[in-house]
């Protein structure tokens, strides 16, 4: 049987390095998909997503629902995320150069990246709140009840996020590259 | 196409490229495992107190309140000598050697113990 947040809470909090690994592989993916809806970049996402599970892990001890820990870890990527945009604003007053040394990738890759981009692009257009909810269920495959208790919502509005979510990209890329 | 369809995002899944995938997964792991290496090297008082912070500074509010009526009450004796002090830390400590927070009845007596006779 798989083991409970709360069990694995438990055992972190006695040192335990499998249980932190476990809690790892169940909500990186998820700590991810936040990040991204809120700093809209896929590197600062994997920065601010790593920040917040190492944050996590000194603060075990102030996790006070350890049932619900998946939300507590996720509110405090919402914060990483936010204060790296917050700081990656001031430092990019000048332009990047993203990317300059992958010059040499291939056709299918920079399809790919193209589309990633485009994807970014037509999320970026989004309220936050819409970008957490369309990733979390059409990318990470929660349900509305799992993205409401997330995010402390009624399972209701959850639905209208994603519906108005869908209908946005929707018209911003066009049936032909989402299909 | 169902305008409620899923949207494809899965170019933006994070596994499509495993190698960057593995790094953020390793990156993390190590990071973490310094952190509770960490911990196992702290003693477990600090954790306790780290614990119940809150509460010893909620009760330490209390304690200061109560401390006027019970100086009072003993006859004058002014709170906050150093022996006082002295007395309610050496509760303080012993308390969080035994992972538990000191009663309301614990720290009276301590003040008790130095009020005149």
């Amino acid at each position: 049987m798989e083991e409970t947040d709360a069990d694995l809470v438990a055992r972190v909090r006695l040192g335990d390095r499998r249980a932190a690994d476990l809690l790892l592989r169940r909500y990186l993916r998820s700590c991810r998909a936040v990040a991204l809806a809120v700093t809209g970049s896929e590197a600062d996402a994997d920065d601010a997503c790593q920040d917040a599970f190492v944050a996590a892990m000194e603060r075990i001890d102030s996790c006070r629902d350890p049932a619900r820990f998946g939300a507590w870890l996720l509110r405090i990527v919402q914060n990483r995320a936010r204060n790296l945009i917050r700081r990656e604003k001031v430092r990019r007053s000048e332009p990047l150069e993203e990317n300059a040394a992958a010059g040499a990738s291939s056709a299918a890759a920079a399809e790919l990246d193209e589309l990633r981009e485009r994807l970014s692009a037509a999320l970026a257009t989004l309220p936050e709140i819409q970008r957490k909810v369309v990733l979390l269920y059409d990318l990470e495959g929660w349900k509305h009840d799992e993205i409401a208790r997330l995010l402390n919502l009624p399972q209701g509005t959850v639905r209208s996020h994603l519906h108005h979510a869908r209908r946005r990209l929707r018209q911003i890329l066009g049936e032909r590259s989402v299909d | 196409m169902d305008e409620l369809g899923p949207i494809d995002l899965s170019p933006l899944d994070p596994e499509r490229d495993p190698e960057r995938w593995d790094l953020l997964m390793e990156a993390t792991r190590l990071r973490v495992a310094a952190v509770l290496s960490e911990r196992a090297r702290e003693p477990d008082s600090v954790r306790v107190l780290s614990g119940w912070a809150r509460s010893i500074l909620a009760a330490a509010a209390a304690v200061l309140l109560l401390l006027g009526g019970a100086a009072a009450a003993l006859g004058g004796h002014a709170p906050g000598n150093p022996s006082d002090a002295r007395r309610l830390a050496l509760l303080t400590e012993s308390s969080v050697i035994h992972g538990r927070a000191p009663t309301g009845a614990e720290l009276m007596a301590a003040v008790e113990a130095g009020a005149p006779r």
